[in-house]
C-alpha cells in the first residue's frame, strides 16, 4: 500500500522487479538444493560408489563389479526380486479393489457419511509399530482372534501359526499391510467418483442400464485416469514398505517375506555387509527411478501434460 | 398409506405416472434397499475397525482375558492401571520426549525449506523446474532401506548418531518434496489476479509469497506440518540405525523392543502402542476435514 504512495519506489519498482525476476528463482532454489544434495543425492553416490569396494578387517579396496556378480549367483537376490514384485502387484491389486468397493459404499448418501467417511480413514493413521503390535497378537497362534474367525472354514485347524508358516506369513502380510493402506485408495477413489455427474447414471437407468452395466458403461471409464495413478502409487507405496514387514516377520520364515528392502537391511545391519548391501540397494534404486518415471508418465498423461505435479497425499 | 408420509424426491419428468399400488411397493423397496446398505456400510465399519477396537480391548481388559482361547468379543472387566504402570515401569516418556523432539525440527526445517520450494514450483517460471521436481518426486518415492547404510557412514563421519537433532534433520530431507507438492496446491488456488495485482502494486516477490501467498495458504501449512509429524514420528529405519544409545531412543524404537521383550505383559505392550498411537490419530481427526483433499488438490483434476 505504502509502496503506491511513494513516488521513489513506484518508478523504481519495474526495473528492480525485472532483474530480479530473472535471478530471484535461483536465489531461492540454492538452500533447498544444498539441502537435498547434501542429505539425499550425495548418500546415493556414495551408496553407488560402496557397491564397487569391499571393506574387511577394515582395509577397503575397490573390487569393480564383484559385488554385482555375486548378486547375480546369489539365489536370496532372486528370491527377493521375486518377493518384491510378487508383494507389490498383489498389494496394488488389494488396495485397489478394497478402495473401490469402499469408496463406492461412501458414495451413497446417507446419514452420518462424514462421520464414516472420518473414522474409516483411521487404519491410515495408525503408526506402524501399533499396527504391527495389534496384528500380532490377533495373528497369534495360541490367543489370537484370527483363528477363531478361521476356524469357522471346514478344515481349517485352529492354532495356524500366521506369521511363521510358509506362504501364510505372506498373506498375514497382505492381509496387514492391505488394511492399513486402504483408506488412502478409497479417499482418492472417493473423490473422483463425485466428480462423476449424477445425469448420466439417471440417464442410464433410463435407458434401462443394469448396475452392472452403469457401472462398467460409466463409472469404469470416469475412474480409469485416477486408476492409472493409483496402481502406479500402489508398486510405490508398496515397493516402500519396511517396518511393517521388518517387525512381524523379519523377512520369514526363510526368505517368504524378504522383499528388497529386507534383504539390504538384513545384509546391511545383520551380516554388516554393507557394500553388498549397497549393491543390491543400487538395483532398489533403478526401479525406484522407474517407478517415479513411470507416475512422471501417467500423471502427464491425466492432466494432459499441463505440467509436473507430485504426490500431494499423506494422510 | 406409507406413500403419504415419504418425502417425495426429485424425479425426472420422462418417468411415467404410476399408479397407487405401484408407488407403494417402490417405497417398500427404497426402505429395504436403504436397510441393506445401512447393514453393509455397518459392516465394513465394524470389519475396518475391529483391530483398533482390538488394540484399545488388550489394552484394558485384564491380560489373563487376552491370553485365553478361544478369546471373547467383548471384555469381563476394565482395568485403567495398565497405561501407569506402563509409564511408571518403562522410560517410555522419555522415548516419547525423544520422538517429538525429532520430530518438531523435522516439522521446523519442512516448513522453512517447503516454502520456497513451493513458491519455485507453483509461480515463478524458471529454466530447471523439471529437474527440481523430478528430484523432489524421486526423494519421495525411493524407499529409505536404498539409502540407510551411506546415510549411516555420513553421518558417523559427522558423529552425528545417536542425535535427535541429527535425525530431525535427515526426517526433514524425505519430508520437504510432499511439503512442497501440497504448499504447491496451495499457492495455485491463489488466485493469479491477487498476485498481479500486489505485484503491480509495487509489492515485491518475497512480498507476495509472504504478505499474500503464506496468509491465503494457512491450511495448506497445517497440512505441511502434520505430514512431516506424521513422517518422524512413524520411522524406524533410520531410527533403528542411527540410534544405538538406549537412553536417546525414540518412541517408535523403544516400542519395537517390546515385541521380543518376553517379560513385557500383553496389555503393557498394548498400551504402549496405543499411546503411541494416540497423538497421529487425534492430529488426523481434528484436520482430516482439510487434510484428505488428497490427490484431488493437485495430481488428479
Amino acid at each position: 500500500m505504502t509502496a503506491v504512495l511513494d513516488p521513489a519506489r513506484g518508478a523504481a519498482a519495474p526495473r528492480a522487479g525485472r532483474r530480479r525476476q530473472s535471478a530471484f528463482p535461483y536465489a531461492l532454489l540454492v538452500p533447498i538444493l544444498v539441502f537435498e544434495v547434501v542429505f539425499v543425492v550425495y548418500p546415493i553416490i556414495r551408496g553407488i560408489l560402496l557397491s564397487f569396494h569391499q571393506t574387511s578387517f577394515g582395509v577397503t579396496k575397490f573390487v569393480g563389479l564383484a559385488q554385482y556378480r555375486q548378486m547375480w549367483h546369489d539365489p536370496v537376490f532372486w528370491s527377493s526380486v521375486r518377493t518384491t514384485f510378487e508383494f507389490t502387484f498383489i498389494m496394488t491389486a488389494v488396495w485397489i479393489t478394497l478402495g473401490l468397493a469402499v469408496a463406492m459404499l461412501m458414495n451413497w448418501s446417507f446419514p452420518g457419511r462424514g462421520f464414516v467417511r472420518a473414522i474409516l480413514a483411521i487404519p491410515w493413521a495408525v503408526p506402524d509399530i501399533p499396527v504391527v503390535l495389534t496384528f500380532a497378537i490377533m495373528l497369534d497362534p495360541n490367543f489370537g482372534i484370527l483363528n477363531r474367525f478361521a476356524a469357522f472354514i471346514p478344515g481349517v485347524n485352529h492354532h495356524i501359526q500366521w506369521l511363521s508358516a510358509p506362504n501364510l506369513a505372506f498373506i498375514a502380510i497382505i492381509i496387514m499391510v492391505g488394511w492399513k493402506g486402504f483408506p488412502f485408495f478409497a479417499l482418492i477413489l472417493l473423490s473422483s467418483l463425485q466428480a462423476i455427474p449424477d445425469d448420466l447414471y439417471e440417464a442410464a437407468r433410463v435407458d434401462g442400464a443394469g448396475p452392472l452395466r452403469r457401472f462398467r458403461s460409466i463409472t469404469l471409464p470416469a475412474l480409469r485416469p485416477t486408476l492409472g495413478l493409483l496402481a502406479v502409487l500402489g508398486f510405490i507405496f508398496s515397493f516402500q514398505q519396511f517396518s511393517l514387514i521388518y517387525l512381524s516377520t523379519g523377512g520369514g520364515p526363510g526368505t517368504d517375506t524378504s522383499t528388497l528392502s529386507i534383504t539390504i537391511y538384513n545384509q546391511a545391519f545383520e551380516f554388516f555387509n554393507y557394500n553388498y548391501a549397497s549393491a543390491i540397494a543400487v538395483v532398489g534404486l533403478l526401479i525406484a527411478v522407474v517407478g517415479t518415471v513411470l507416475y512422471i508418465v501417467v500423471q502427464r498423461r491425466v492432466t494432459r501434460g499441463r505440467r509436473l505435479e507430485g504426490v500431494n497425499a499423506a494422510l | 398409506m406409507a406413500a403419504e408420509v415419504t418425502p417425495v424426491t426429485a424425479r425426472p419428468p420422462v418417468r411415467p405416472p404410476v399408479s397407487p399400488p405401484v408407488r407403494a411397493r417402490r417405497t417398500v423397496r427404497r426402505k429395504a434397499k436403504s436397510f441393506v446398505r445401512g447393514a453393509i456400510i455397518v459392516i465394513v465399519c465394524v470389519v475396518a475397525l475391529f483391530p483398533v477396537y482390538w488394540m484399545v480391548l488388550t489394552t484394558f481388559q485384564p491380560e489373563q482375558d487376552s491370553l485365553t482361547y478361544p478369546p471373547d468379543l467383548l471384555p469381563h472387566g476394565i482395568q485403567f492401571g495398565t497405561i501407569t504402570s506402563l509409564f511408571a515401569n518403562n522410560p517410555i516418556a522419555s522415548w516419547l520426549l525423544h520422538s517429538l523432539t525429532a520430530s518438531a525440527i523435522c516439522v521446523v526445517i519442512t516448513l522453512v525449506f517447503a516454502i520456497p520450494g513451493a513458491y519455485l514450483l507453483s509461480r515463478l517460471r524458471w529454466h530447471g523446474v523439471g529437474a527440481f521436481g523430478f528430484l523432489l518426486l524421486f526423494t519421495q518415492l525411493m524407499p529409505g532401506a536404498m539409502i540407510v547404510v551411506p546415510e549411516l557412514q555420513f553421518f558417523r563421519e559427522l558423529h552425528w548418531t545417536n542425535n535427535l537433532l541429527a535425525l530431525g534433520v535427515l526426517y526433514a530431507a524425505f519430508n520437504v518434496p510432499l511439503g512442497c507438492w501440497i504448499l504447491t496446491s496451495s499457492f495455485d488456488s491463489v488466485p493469479s489476479e491477487v498476485v498481479d495485482a500486489s505485484l503491480v502494486d509495487g509489492c515485491g516477490r518475497i512480498g507476495v509469497l509472504f504478505r499474500i501467498l503464506l496468509p491465503l495458504s494457512k491450511p495448506g501449512l497445517v497440512a505441511v506440518a502434520i505430514v512431516a509429524f506424521f513422517g518422524s514420528w512413524n520411522d524406524y529405519l533410520f531410527a533403528a540405525a542411527f540410534i544405538t544409545n538406549q537412553s536417546m531412543y525414540t518412541a517408535g524404537l523403544g516400542i519395537s523392543t517390546f515385541i521380543t521383550d518376553q517379560s513385557i505383559k500383553l496389555d503393557q505392550l498394548e498400551a504402549a502402542g496405543v499411546v503411541f498411537a494416540l497423538l497421529p490419530i487425534l492430529l488426523y481427526l481434528t484436520v482430516q476435514r482439510h487434510v484428505v483433499r488428497g490427490l484431488t488438490a493437485g495430481a488428479i483434476k
